[in-house]
């Protein structure tokens, strides 16, 4: 399926340069591994060696595990693309392209086809490799193969082509049908119908309008919107502007972007500043009627303000609480005019639907969720990073063929959370869940924008319940009773279970309070915030109970609960645990199982983290 | 925690701001934020006198700088400590990392050392949990930390900090 979509994108970028290529992937993922450092190494080495290339600072491909990251393209050949590069490694892929014409086999992963270049022998192709098998990349297809910083690199890759079909050929209602056609749905987790959000909003009276994108990506573990304005920001614009031609020719739109990424603001306000540069912003759009300009609105820590009544409220000045719907934001939105507000991914796949129609964007996916949706991967996993699939992939596949399973071998999987602090534990009997909106929500969590944490027997339950609760609680704003003082209760309840004061009718005052607090609160924060207890407890009640009535954490997480104990049959004798002991109340001798003398343990878990049998308990 | 001196307040300053916000709706968060990038942190004193100059309430200025995580009444380290606690840096021991800075440094999370150079700030999701856990200081990012490699981090900020401020 891949190779398709590739083919389609057709990588002129590498065609049209007669130049060898270096990409070196530079978004944050990259960055937090060294990308900085390896590209000032990378510029080193091309001086000396006297090298006639072009370095280019490309986003996330999607294997955060594998950064830094770098490509090479030498004229007329694929593409290689080398993983967890360090300058001694670099050196040797620079000999093996740039002396004996050959790969570093050594640290290749895949090649990536560049059309009607000569493929190496001995190197699988990208879409031959399991992470990306079964990836059908549309709405990230530009994100690391292209510079983010080049408006020529974007509109090499069909990048405002679907903005000059509209503006010479489509009317605005055409362009609605197009989106309705596709089946698109609010990609930020609502999965509101976009096509439907911007006919309501184009139907509302009134000459001024305006378009937002939240970028307000909140829900810990999950990185697609970053991805995407770090490594397509040119995307998000186009899409913007083709909702603002839709809608009723709204002349403004705001991106209102977390603090958290200053590296997408960044980029994000170069893309506007070249944007503009090209009239594809500004006045009369490429000699059009349609005026539109961009202005990012930066956060300022705050998870309700991804809520979009609260987003609004923020992006006006105000404290961000939300207000009551109706009215709609569709309706009275932005200085109480009719707006309509989509997520980064939604308007990033716009432009794709304009130029593949809306039938071609609907034959991927499934019955009700159409179209193809990123995920970040996250947690117990070998292959961690950015992902995108056809809507209704089942979550076995995700898990185990792309993310390639557990990463630690002996630690079975124990559960996946899916949607962040308004989502739910999915453990092994739904693997075969397939991942879209609907099923989701039938399987007890929520797809929400793509944070897929996997976690492994290692992690205990009641301990993730709680995190997530504590978030809601700190994050909530305070507006409502409900979501307020219930989410406090509801958190002091789990953390006195894992104290290991838990008490009988615990568990059914936590299922009580979670179905108030949802029928209760104000939006979809309070809604949601007790959505990760109800889930585990539904499928891991046995654990919550081994807390509760035997004082047992079966993930040995609870500090509390951990009592310091080798258990003989399960100790392998290999001594892990014994230099790590900061008190030096671990003993083992070869061949000896360890013992831990509990009159000077400080409990400070480091041989449980050490083992890696699970054998202290 | 160290008691930290406030900072005099420039007048120019706040009243050029003034002029390029003032004249246009919903802006107090923006000015804020201008306030934080000079001072590091918004002093009382800033925040009087744009509610005067601008005829804003007092109460409505506070309703907006405390309700958001990212504005400060207080000045903080030269060199704030944010490790991310989100999910996956959760399961894979953010909450080590914190303790670590606590023990070495002597501070609770939202203090400063008495020096000023370290600020611990525990902080929500950053978006590299493929990478976790991690941690920003100044916009840089760093992934795949260890309590020893956080030990080792803020060494190297502290030698950072030392080869700058010697006369050259």
């Amino acid at each position: 399926m891949l190779t398709e979509v590739l083919e389609d994108s057709s990588l002129q970028l590498e065609e049209r340069s007669s130049l060898p290529v270096i990409h070196i992937g530079m978004a944050t993922c990259g960055l937090a591994s060294g990308a900085k450092a390896l590209h000032e190494l990378i510029l080193k080495e091309v001086a000396s060696r006297n090298l006639a290339v072009k370095v280019v600072p490309t986003g996330c491909i999607g294997m955060c595990h594998n950064e830094p990251l770098v490509d090479i393209t030498m004229p007329g050949k694929n593409r290689v693309s080398y993983r967890n590069v360090k300058p001694n490694t670099l050196t040797q892929i620079l000999d093996a392209h740039f002396n004996k014409n050959e790969f570093a086999k050594k640290y290749a992963v895949c090649q990536i086809p560049v059309p009607g270049a000569e493929p190496f022998a001995g190197l699988p192709l990208m879409q031959e490799i399991p992470f990306f098998k079964g990836q059908v990349k549309i709405v990230s297809k530009r994100c690391g193969m292209i510079d983010p910083l080049s408006i020529d690199d974007y509109i090499a890759m069909d990048g405002y082509a679907a903005l000059r079909k509209v503006l010479s050929s489509m009317t605005p209602e055409q362009v609605i049908d197009e989106v309705t056609k596709s089946g698109l749905r609010g990609r930020g987790g609502g999965g509101f119908p976009t096509g439907v959000k911007w006919n309501l909003t184009r139907k509302a009276p009134g000459p001024e309008k305006y378009v937002v994108c939240n970028a307000d990506e909140g829900d810990p573990g999950a990185f697609m919107d970053r991805s995407v304005l770090e490594g397509d920001p040119h995307s998000v614009i186009e899409g913007m502007i083709l909702a603002a031609f839709a809608v009723g020719h709204a002349r403004k739109g705001y991106i209102y972007c977390r603090a958290e990424y200053p590296l997408a603001i960044k980029r994000l306000q170069k893309a506007i500043n070249d944007a503009r540069e090209r009239n594809f912003l500004g006045d009369n759009i490429l000699g059009s009627d349609l005026s539109f300009d961009l202005e990012i609105k930066e956060g300022a820590g705050a998870y309700v303000c991804g809520e979009e009544t609260a987003l609004l409220a923020s992006l006006m000045g105000e404290r961000g609480m939300p207000w009551p719907k109706p009215p709609f934001p569709a309706q009275k939105g932005v200085w109480g005019k009719p707006s309509v507000i989509n997520n980064v991914e939604t308007l990033a796949n716009i432009g794709h639907i304009i130029l593949g129609g809306g039938e071609w964007y609907a034959s991927y996916g499934s019955e009700k969720t159409k179209g193809t949706k990123t995920f970040a991967l996250t947690g117990s996993i070998k292959n961690t990073g950015l992902i995108e699939v056809p809507a209704g992939t089942p979550l076995r596949e995700i898990v185990f063929s792309i993310g390639g399973g557990m990463v630690e071998k002996k630690i079975p999987f124990k559960a996946a959370q899916l949607g962040g602090p308004s989502g739910g534990c999915i453990p092994t009997s739904g693997l075969d869940t397939p991942v879209d909106f609907e099923n989701v929500v039938s399987a007890g969590a929520i797809m929400g924008s793509g944070g897929i944490v996997v976690m492994d027997e290692a992690a205990c339950i009641v301990d993730t319940a709680k995190f997530f609760l504590k978030f809601t609680q700190d994050e909530s704003c305070g507006e409502c009773t409900p979501c307020r003082v219930g989410s406090k209760i509801m958190l002091d309840i789990l953390t006195r279970i894992t104290e290991g004061k838990g008490q009988e009718g615990d568990l059914d005052e936590l299922v009580r309070l979670s179905m108030y607090i949802k029928s209760n609160s104000l939006c979809g924060l309070g809604g949601a915030a007790p959505n990760p207890v109800l889930s585990t407890i539904r499928y891991f009640r046995e654990e919550y109970e081994a807390h509760i009535r035997d004082k047992r954490c079966p993930g040995t997480v609870c500090n509390d609960l951990i009592k310091y104990v080798v258990i003989e049959e399960d100790c392998t004798t290999c001594g892990l645990c014994e230099p790590v002991c900061p008190s030096g109340s671990v003993t083992w001798e070869k061949g000896e199982v360890a013992h831990i003398d509990l009159t000077t343990c400080i409990r400070c878990k480091a041989c449980v983290d050490a083992c890696k049998f699970r054998a202290i308990i | 925690m160290s008691q930290t001196k406030h900072i005099e307040v420039d007048q120019d300053f706040i009243e050029n701001l003034c002029d390029e916000f003032g004249n246009r709706e919903g802006t107090v968060v923006q000015i804020l934020q201008r306030i934080q990038e000079k001072y590091g942190y918004v002093p009382a004193d800033a925040l009087d006198m744009i509610g005067e100059y601008l005829e804003i309430p007092k109460s409505k200025m506070y309703g907006v700088l405390t309700f958001y995580s990212q504005f400060y009444r207080e000045p903080r380290g030269k060199y704030v400590l944010k490790i991310c606690v989100g999910t996956a840096c959760h399961v894979r021991g953010a909450g080590l990392l914190v303790d670590k800075v606590k023990e070495e440094l002597k501070i609770e999370p939202g203090e400063n050392t008495e020096d000023m150079l370290f600020t611990l700030e525990p902080v929500s999701c950053l978006g590299s949990c493929a990478l976790a856990p991690m941690a920003m200081v100044t916009d840089t990012a760093y992934g795949k930390l260890s309590p020893d490699k956080m030990l080792g981090l803020i060494k190297d900020l502290e030698s950072e900090h030392l080869s700058a401020s010697e006369p050259a």
